[in-house]
């Protein structure tokens, strides 16, 4: 039960970080910070992808309707979650994923996280820039929007680990 | 046998996948062009109410600039108001002005939450369907232009700004009436293009930018910007014309609706002649 609050609680906190602090920085037209993947990428080990999907669909819902990107954040999210089972994988320790432990910086190490959710990332970002610009004429747009965004954002996603999690025991 | 099963269950994801997509898709492609509802934007009560609270708190950063330029705005009406000017001629008549009537209905409104960065941005106003303002009016700020009406709800309305891919707001050249489309390329959001200027029309750089009133949203002569580059195309005999915006949209507070009374009169017409 614990765990579904907390379920909750972050769904709502990365809204509003995303919505109400990240969007409202406007540091400039190439970098946009979103820290909602974050919240797909540590939902658990063995949730299954149908719930994983639905869950990042509600979630970047509710990020649009509060952004006026009308389904952007749900589209880029809702790839993202159909990757990240390929993703993991594709980069799966020798003898497989504890599923008590989470898909965080601190359980899995640095390298792991890093190529993971790095990865699934740049997808993510690569995505809704494309469905944001909509053209195949704005290519070179979309990747200098797409590289400065993504290593913000896995930078601002870090710390916010560091701040949100502790090591699981 | 466990093959198909497995094979099934995979299918499975991906059918919910591209459901999932499809429902975005849909959203995305209905609400950029005409919007059927306004529950998934922030013109909803919902959200409206969360961004006019934000607002509160947000107004605050950029209200000495804001209140400037609402100063300078006062100063320039003020220089025409008649009592504030020196008569010539005495016992001067009133009279019933025949000549001319009001055409544009203006409505003040406070923008609560705006983006600039996005490719395509949008403003909320904190006014809607109940002070009069419906979609395709006008929008602009004491400085210059800044969009039209997308959609409205009760108590709030989307503006889709000039810092859209799809605009297409007629603007002209102040001095040679040269006319174009003005457009944005989502980088700065200080600089526009205009297209479809043929470059047989000489451009001096720095000429002022000003709408051209022609699908009356508009009334003709709104500042827009001034020309900052004119560089040919090559094969093709049209200019490629940078201009600098007037306005600084990523502080910008306070605007007004334009309301066109004549626009019903106008459309009726033109689709009048348009079947015949």
């Amino acid at each position: 039960m614990g765990q579904f609050y907390t379920f909750i609680f972050r769904f709502l906190f990365f809204v509003f970080l995303q919505v109400f602090i990240f969007n409202q920085l406007e540091i400039n037209p190439y970098v946009h910070i979103m820290v909602s993947p974050l919240y797909i990428m540590l939902l658990p080990f063995d949730l299954s992808v149908i719930r994983l999907l639905f869950i990042s669909f509600f979630l970047g819902l509710f990020i649009d309707v509060l952004s006026n990107t009308f389904g952007l954040h749900a589209s880029a999210l809702v790839f993202m979650a159909y990757l990240r089972p390929f993703v993991f994988r594709w980069f799966a320790p020798r003898d497989g994923y504890d599923p008590i432990k989470n898909p965080s910086i601190f359980d899995m190490g640095n390298k792991w996280f890093i190529f993971a959710f790095g990865s699934l990332l740049i997808f993510h970002h690569l995505w809704f820039f494309a469905m944001e610009s909509f053209s195949i004429l704005e290519f070179l747009l979309i990747l200098q929007k797409t590289l400065p965004s993504t290593l913000l954002s896995f930078i601002v996603c870090v710390i916010l680990q560091t701040l949100l999690l502790k090591k699981s025991k | 046998m466990q093959n198909l099963i497995e094979f099934i269950q995979k299918l499975r994801v991906l059918f919910v996948f591209l459901f999932l997509q499809g429902i975005a898709f849909y959203f995305y492609v209905s609400f950029m062009t005409v919007p059927k509802s306004n529950y998934f934007t922030t013109a909803s009560s919902f959200s409206g109410t969360l961004f006019e609270i934000k607002h509160s708190i947000t107004k605050h950063f950029n209200l000495e600039e804001n209140n400037r330029n609402l100063q300078i705005e006062n100063i320039k009406l003020r220089s025409k108001v008649p009592s504030f000017l020196y008569e010539l001629q005495k016992d001067s008549i009133s009279v019933q002005d025949t000549i001319h009537q009001q055409q544009y209905h203006y409505i003040p409104a406070t923008i609560i939450n705006s983006t600039t960065t996005n490719r395509n941005n949008f403003f909320t106003l904190n006014i809607g369907k109940t002070q009069g303002v419906n979609r395709g009016m006008g929008v602009f700020s004491s400085k210059g232009v800044v969009g039209i009406i997308h959609t409205a709800s009760t108590h709030f309305s989307i503006v889709k700004s000039v810092l859209t891919s799809d605009i297409n707001m007629d603007v002209m050249i102040e001095g040679n009436g040269a006319f174009g489309l003005l457009k944005w390329n989502g980088e700065k959001p200080n600089v526009g293009d205009i297209s479809g200027i043929t470059n047989d029309i000489k451009i001096a750089i720095g000429s002022k930018v000003i709408t051209r009133g022609g699908s009356g949203i508009f009334p003709k002569g709104l500042p827009v910007g001034r020309v900052s580059a004119v560089k040919p195309i090559e094969g093709k005999s049209v200019w490629k014309i940078e201009i600098a915006f007037s306005e600084k949209y990523n502080s910008l507070e306070n605007v007004y609706v334009i309301n066109n009374l004549f626009r019903k009169e106008m459309i009726m017409l033109e689709n009048e002649n348009g079947e015949q």
